[in-house]
């Protein structure tokens, strides 16, 4: 199954948008999407133990909701730089069903091209991805016990 | 020529001494390489120190003409360099004043050492009920090896508490010897804060009261002179790779008489006397707890680390980093926003602290951005961490071929942090 290019906006903006910039320009851009995370809306009460995500050197906070059929995720942090890449993967991959999202790879987070950007970057995202899909088809299974 | 301060000034140009850093800086390749476009400011070495050409060539010689295995061979290779191999235990044992080469066991790591001794020396001769004290400044290193012992046997861990600058609390400490402390395991200097403890008075203490001593040397004994028959220590454990050597190679130093009680920890090749599937005798100290094929090419390698150091001279070494750790403890604490950790008034160059409104791992990556090379986060430390009430800091620590100008470096770049993050 291929992900429909129109469930990826968002992460082929992000793409086309770092594709521009230099290495010090990237990491400002990633820096200026951290800072506008704190303007979205992210639920106080959800910065809790239940929606914190274990194994960061920072915290992160990941809560799911479903619309529409499919996934969607919002992230924080209490770093700005990790604000800014959880803020990056929850807004490229949220809208995608389970199976989309289990499609999602490393190379994907590769064509962010965040190279030698920031310290332990890759792990971190792909621990942040598999969150997510841990996430998703943990809600599938509630959802499938629910009807049965 | 960047010349060693005696007394350093701000410029990062400062000319007295018998210590060129620059000739120092030479000696390590890697400090010539570039990280983000910039030149590399190491200040990791607290976690891994850089190597210098002198270690890297003992190496490389010895993969390329000298390599065999040791101690059984027949032949010549084997022979030579079972020699060189068995001359570093010399060599350590010389590094830190053992009495005897006898007395040097070659582990893994600082980790490796800590829980032989808790496994042989521990499961042997502590039990139900009995203490073993530690500090509240202890690594990992030194804390689970202990709890995994309370686990299988009760002993009980009595941690003796620092103060608010990391002095550790000799009296708190000496109440904690009562008649049920059985060992106390402490460390010589903080990786943390840099504090160095007064380990002579540590040790007196609890002979006073005929309790042994572990010290954790893994930083004490690359910032200062270790002597274990002046300290009277009964362990003395470090690795190598933070003295300038591989990694993969560590020591254990325990008296004679202490290491001939324990029991074997590990079983196999090397460390036997003789074997039948009835009945197996083990070799004396130090071979009875090296089983197996040693770490050859490492021991050579941190043969050749401490012989550089020794060349170089401890005293200058030390003479220097003083200096080092007063001008960047000057620069930080005159950043108002930067809150310091560990400003005991014996400490090594290792320098703890977070930026006020900032979290330590923003900190960092600015640093980083700028070529900085330092540590972030709790540093295998988690309990110190709950002790100072921070979730982590970031640590830049300090070696013989870091400069003043790289501690400018440093400052700028946190002062970008500033208005990066700010």
């Amino acid at each position: 199954m291929i992900i429909p290019a129109e469930k990826l906006t968002q992460y082929n903006e992000y793409v086309e948008a770092l594709d521009l910039l230099d290495e010090e320009s990237r990491f400002e851009y990633i820096i200026d999407i951290g800072k506008r995370t704190d303007k979205a809306t992210f639920p106080p009460e959800c910065m809790d133990q239940a929606h914190l995500m274990h194994g960061c050197m920072s915290k992160v906070w990941i809560v799911h909701t479903q619309e529409d059929g499919g996934h969607r995720f919002r992230g924080q942090s209490d770093a700005i730089i990790v604000k800014g890449l959880v803020s990056m993967m929850t807004g490229s991959f949220s809208g995608l069903t389970s199976a989309e999202l289990a499609k999602v790879t490393l190379d994907h987070v590769r064509g962010l091209n965040l190279g030698a950007l920031t310290m332990q970057r890759q792990v971190g995202m792909m621990a942040m991805l598999k969150h997510m899909q841990k996430l998703s088809q943990r809600a599938d299974l509630s959802v499938a016990a629910d009807s049965n | 020529m960047n010349m060693i301060p005696q007394t350093p000034n701000l410029t990062g140009h400062s000319v007295e001494g018998s210590f060129d850093v620059e000739r120092i800086r030479q000696d390590f390749p890697i400090l010539s390489r570039q990280v983000h476009g910039k030149p590399l400011v190491y200040f990791d070495s607290g976690a891994s120190a850089q190597k210098p050409r002198a270690v890297i060539d003992a190496m490389s010689q010895v993969l390329e003409n000298e390599y065999t295995n040791v101690h059984r061979g027949a032949h010549y290779l084997s022979q030579t360099l079972t020699d060189r191999y068995e001359g570093v235990r010399e060599t350590i044992a010389r590094f830190i004043n053992a009495a005897s080469e006898e007395e040097i066991v070659i582990t893994r790591n600082t980790t490796e050492a800590i829980n032989l001794v808790a496994a042989t020396y521990g499961r042997k001769f502590l039990g139900q009920g009995d203490g073993v004290v530690v500090s509240a400044m202890e690594h990992h290193a030194n804390i689970v090896p202990w709890q995994l012992l309370r686990d299988e046997k009760g002993v009980k861990l009595k941690v003796a508490p620092i103060d608010d600058t990391g002095v550790l609390d000799l009296d708190a400490y000496e109440a904690l010897l009562d008649g049920n402390t059985k060992l106390v395991a402490i460390t010589h200097c903080s990786n943390v804060l840099g504090t160095i403890v007064p380990a002579a008075e540590i040790v007196r203490l609890a002979h006073d009261r005929g309790i042994p001593v572990l010290l954790d040397g893994s930083q004490a004994v690359v910032h200062g002179t270790v002597d274990v028959q002046a300290l009277d220590a009964d362990f003395y454990v470090f690795t190598g790779h933070k003295l300038y050597g591989p990694t993969a190679i560590g020591v254990l130093y325990g008296k004679a008489g202490l290491l001939a009680q324990m029991p074997p920890y590990q079983g196999g090749g090397d460390m036997i006397a003789k074997v039948t599937f009835e009945k197996t005798t083990y070799r004396e100290p130090p071979y009875r707890f090296e089983a197996g094929t040693p770490p050859i090419v490492e021991a050579i390698g941190l043969g050749a680390a401490m012989d550089y150091v020794t060349a170089i001279g401890m005293d200058n070494i030390i003479a220097y980093e003083k200096a080092l750790l007063t001008y960047a403890t000057e620069r930080l604490t005159a950043m108002p926003d930067i809150r310091l950790f560990g400003t005991a008034p014996e400490k090594a160059a290792i320098l703890s602290f977070v930026q006020q409104g900032i979290h330590p791992f923003d900190t960092a990556a600015a640093m980083d951005r700028a070529g900085v090379a330092a540590r972030v986060g709790q540093h295998c430390a988690e309990p110190l961490m709950a002790r100072l009430g921070v979730d982590g800091t970031v640590r830049a620590s300090l070696a013989m071929y870091n400069t003043t100008a790289e501690i400018d470096v440093m400052i700028e770049a946190l002062e970008r942090a500033r208005t990066l993050f700010g």
